[in-house]
């Protein structure tokens, strides 16, 4: 697009190298009306020029305003047809999905992990105390009482030890099963990801364009530079290694804690 | 010995707690920002705080200052627990006088570590 919006500068240019030649011919043998005339063809042909740029410019920046209005936009009709739902509020509500299943994931996870501790420590507890009681039957230091009810809580030990096994077992398959959050929630992001992208690359073009209309126009805008407040936070740093500012881990973090006095 | 855990995600308190828990700490209250801590830590019953740093209303580091600032709060030990890891935040963090600092994701031994660290000070401070 910069071709179609620079070839009548470049057109108007050369006319301008030739008609400066062509002045100079004029006034270096004395032609002094030949000399205006060409300075006034030269004036016409610059506000032809800056018109038809600014003409495409104009189209161009329409352009860009529509399709990014349209294309990023534009009317998603669900299948319940909703028209008010736009790309945008689907994607928030596709965010929220993963906030959500990331939630209830991590809370099943843990629910498992709650009811399966006192399990293993229930387990241990027992076996512990069987133990005790099973070295002393190898050093044959059991009443026959005493090793009858050794014989029957081994009994119940093992049936126990069978269904805690059962019940753990289940509970970490459910853990297992848990983690296909990452798979929906990946392709959820991945969906998001690919309408930011849609959506960067409208809103450069039209940044663009918008540029070129300034500069032909000589407006000029006063720009703000917004810095992020820290006290605000900023969140998990992502491509931790390109940036000098973040620290990559708890070492790091101590180091610099140690270097101020702690 | 009571700890307030401060964190907008209930995952995340729910680990803290847990973690905490096994470290033999059994007594805990939760708060989902500054705005909702700050009351509780008034409450007078709070012997420790662990608070992430990036909440909705008021941040961790604006709740470390506030119970700096407060006569009654101010020795409270706090500890961050927070995916924050700018260096000039920790160094804020630090001026703003907190005891710890653990960057999410975290294990069971840094935080055991940190904590344990505390309480060494305070007890080599007494």
């Amino acid at each position: 697009m910069s071709n179609v919006l620079g070839s009548g500068l470049v057109e108007f240019e050369s006319l301008v190298k030739d008609g400066a030649v062509e002045l100079l011919n004029h006034i270096e043998v004395g032609d002094f009306s030949g000399a205006i005339k060409i300075i006034q063809e030269l004036s016409e042909a610059r506000h032809n020029s800056f018109y038809n740029e600014v003409g495409c410019l104009t189209r161009s920046l329409h352009d860009a305003i529509r399709d990014f209005q349209i294309d990023s936009m534009d009317l998603v009709v669900g299948e319940d047809g909703h028209d008010s739902a736009t790309k945008i509020t689907d994607a928030s509500d596709r965010l929220n999905y993963v906030i959500e299943t990331t939630s209830a994931a991590a809370n099943k996870t843990m629910d498992m992990v709650d009811s399966s501790v006192p399990v293993a420590s229930e387990l241990q507890n027992q076996a512990r105390e069987l133990r005790k009681d099973w070295s002393r039957l190898i050093q044959r230091d059991l009443t026959p009482q005493e090793f009858r009810d050794l014989y029957k809580r081994i009994d119940v030990f093992l049936s126990y030890a069978d269904e805690s096994a059962t019940t753990l077992h289940s509970n970490l398959n459910t853990i297992l099963l848990e983690q296909g959050y990452q798979d929906l929630t990946g392709q959820v992001i991945a969906r998001v990801n690919d309408l930011i992208r849609d959506v960067e690359d409208k809103l450069v073009h039209l940044v663009a364009v918008a540029g070129r209309v300034d500069s032909i126009s000589g407006i000029k805008h006063q720009e703000k530079k917004s810095e992020h407040d820290d006290t605000r936070g900023h969140g998990p740093a992502i491509n931790k290694q390109n940036n000098p500012e973040v620290l990559n881990s708890q070492d790091e973090v101590d180091d610099l804690l140690s270097s101020l006095g702690f | 010995m009571k700890i307030l855990i401060v964190d907008d995600f209930s995952t995340m308190r729910r680990i803290i707690k847990n973690l905490l828990r096994d470290l033999g700490f059994t007594n805990t209250v939760e708060a989902d920002d500054g705005t909702t801590a700050l009351p509780i830590l008034q409450g007078g019953t709070i012997d420790f705080l662990v608070t992430d740093w990036n909440m909705p209303g008021m941040t961790g580091i604006e709740l470390l200052r506030a119970v700096r600032a407060d006569e009654k709060l101010k020795s409270i030990p706090v500890l961050m627990v927070t995916a924050e890891a700018k260096r000039d935040q920790i160094i804020a963090a630090a001026q703003a006088g907190v005891n710890g600092y653990v960057v999410k994701p975290f294990t069971a031994v840094a935080l055991k570590e940190k904590i344990e660290k505390i309480f060494e000070r305070i007890d080599a401070a007494k």
